[in-house]
């Protein structure tokens, strides 16, 4: 085990060619599967967001095996530069809606920088009816948060790797034993099979005992389909939520029981203004 | 000492006559000829009409704001702010060069231009560059009209018309305003053929230096002149029996990726005009590789030779190569390029 990690470690630090040009497509969208990628969106380009969740396909041929359930965000992002992405969004699951910032600080090259570095953050608001109207309810009760530091390299044509620290802040909690901030390492890859289909995983691995009992980790496999203006994206995920707050810590699949949902993210790119 | 009335007559006269002779300059000998001699100032000496785009004062503000609209697609303008994008998704550089991009002007000769990009390190790209845009006298020409149809027939014979075809339609953009229309005319005037890019042997040098001073018409130098420029737009769209035709020819991998960076990826980049950004990755040339003559986007023949149309809801497309911007022995080493990096 020490061997592998030394090694990628390793890679990881090579560089791979003598010019000093950006590398570009280390992952095929500013989404991998439910989390954000290193990507930001080009300057001035709007992109469309529609992902669906499905129920648990284990629930066999009578919810036709998850299809008669499903849960959607619908989200819109937005280049203010390339580096810097804005976005918004609303999510059927938990009636939440969601807005984002995602900078990319550093960009990798060839025979120079050898990584990419995006930062995002995220807040959260879930617009539920209060389940005990009586109650001195707060508006900040409904906000959460998550911050993430997204490191990426591409090591090849074919294959990328990010690593993703995330911190989710919750202001209310269920019980006074759960934990308001939450940390968690996140893990995503990218395994370019052709042209336009890649393989993607995504995995976030939260530091443990800060979940309550019955919450696990959100672990998605999936493929992305590129065509020009669009990417397609299709994965079986543990988590049916769309947002950090939801998938890292309201996780409750366990791909062992087969409790995983079928999902897909389809983008669509719209040039709002000129570069 | 008294000096007399036809003393003080002539005394006033000598001033006056020195005086008018002091400051009459001879607008040939302000103004000499030499290399850096715009071309339009050498024709207009030599009795040819001003053209349509004629520009009588060059305004340096105007060449300025003409000069950002073609290079940003919009500009900063004198009261503050700036002008609404020309296009959402591309500007004049995309496709046009701005200097001087073939060794022999007279010819649209895409081999001896790549070697000229090489050399200069330019892009090669579909369409003219605008050095010299002004000093044609046609625009849009032969094939053009299968594209646009009819919107060429007023561009043929005017520059202005030619840049709104190329702004409305070409850039997926809207007609420019007049200010704006007006700046890159001004912009075009700055950046015209001068007599120094112009190969003349010691005599025709002469000839027309002689011909200058004297201020006379002489068609013939017009003429000689004209003949060592393109004074016109060619076009010709190759169909695909041009296939046919490159079976025989052998690939030149090493200029087929000059032509691969120089054309392909001055668009097909990360944050370029396209939206498909290419790479010279295994599964990239792999795609081309397979789809070489199935007629979609990705062969070779097809999206170079006939590009793409803007759709409703998706106005980025890619223009097509004409014969004389691409040959077709580019086209093949292009495609052993693809094949090479397979091996």
């Amino acid at each position: 085990m020490k061997i592998n990690i030394l090694f990628l470690l390793a890679l990881w630090g090579s560089s791979v060619a003598a010019q000093n040009e950006v590398v570009s497509q280390t992952f095929r969208d500013t989404r991998v599967i439910n989390g954000h990628s290193v990507e930001t969106s080009p300057l001035g380009e709007m992109k469309f967001i529609i992902s669906h969740r499905f129920g648990y396909i284990n629930q066999g041929a009578y919810e036709l095996f998850g299809f008669d359930q499903s849960t959607i965000r619908l989200g819109l992002d937005y280049g203010i530069s390339d580096r810097l992405t804005v976005g918004i969004g609303r999510s059927s699951y938990q009636k939440t809606l969601d807005g984002f910032g995602k900078y990319r600080v550093l960009k990798q090259k060839k025979g120079g920088m050898p990584i990419s570095l995006s930062a995002m953050s995220t807040i959260n608001c879930n617009t539920l009816k209060w389940e005990v109207p009586e109650r001195n309810n707060f508006f900040t009760s409904r906000l959460s948060y998550a911050s993430q530091l997204i490191i990426a390299k591409k090591f090849s044509d074919s294959f990328s790797w990010q690593i993703m620290p995330t911190l989710v802040h919750l202001n209310l909690v269920p019980t006074s034993k759960d934990k308001h901030d939450i940390i968690a390492i996140g893990s995503a890859t990218r395994y370019q099979i052709s042209k336009t289909i890649s393989l993607t995983t995504e995995y976030y691995f939260v530091i443990t005992e800060q979940l309550a009992q019955g919450l696990r980790n959100s672990l998605a496999i999936g493929i992305d389909i590129e065509t020009k203006g669009h990417v397609f994206q299709l994965h079986f995920s543990n988590s049916r939520g769309m947002i950090e707050k939801f998938f890292i810590t309201d996780t409750r699949g366990r791909w062992e029981k087969a409790e995983i949902s079928l999902g897909f993210n389809i983008t669509r790119d719209f040039r709002l203004r000129g570069r | 000492m008294k000096i007399n009335y036809s003393a003080r007559t002539a005394l006033v006269l000598i001033f006056l006559g020195a005086f008018i002779l002091l400051s009459w300059k001879d607008k040939k000998d302000s103004n000499p000829l030499n290399d850096n001699t715009p071309l339009w100032d050498i024709f207009l000496a030599l009795g040819e009409a001003k053209p349509s785009h004629y520009i009588e004062n060059p305004d340096p503000e105007k060449i300025r704001l003409g000069k950002e609209l073609v290079f940003h697609g919009r500009a900063s303008l004198p009261e503050g702010g700036k002008s609404k994008y020309i296009s959402k998704f591309y500007v004049c550089t995309d496709c046009h060069n701005q200097v001087q991009e073939d060794p022999f002007l007279p010819e649209s000769n895409p081999d001896t231009r790549l070697d000229y990009a090489i050399k200069n390190d330019l892009r090669f790209l579909q369409a003219s560059t605008f050095w010299g845009m002004a000093n044609r006298e046609s625009w849009y020409n032969e094939d053009y009209v299968k594209k646009y149809g009819a919107l060429v027939e007023p561009a043929h014979k005017s520059l202005a018309e030619s840049t709104q075809l190329c702004a409305r339609e070409c850039s997926s953009g809207r007609y420019l305003e007049q200010w704006e229309l007006e700046a890159i005319m001004q912009y075009y005037w700055t950046i015209q053929v001068k007599l120094g890019d112009l190969p003349l042997s010691n005599q025709e040098k002469a000839d027309l230096e002689k011909a200058w001073n004297k201020g006379t018409a002489n068609k013939e130098l017009v003429n000689l002149l004209r003949s060592k420029i393109m004074t016109y737009s060619p076009s010709t769209f190759v169909e695909t029996h041009e296939k046919q035709a490159a079976q025989s020819l052998k690939g030149n991998p090493a200029r087929g990726e000059e032509l691969w960076q120089r054309s392909c990826l001055n668009c097909h980049r990360e944050y370029g005009p396209s939206q498909l950004i290419l790479d010279d990755s295994k599964q990239t040339m792999a795609k081309f590789k397979k789809r070489l003559g199935d007629g979609t986007d990705f062969d070779l023949y097809q999206i170079l030779r006939h590009g793409t149309h803007a759709e409703p809801g998706h106005r980025q497309y890619m223009p097509l190569y004409p014969l004389e911007r691409m040959s077709i022995q580019q086209i093949v080493d292009i495609q052993s390029f693809v094949e090479s990096k397979l091996n």
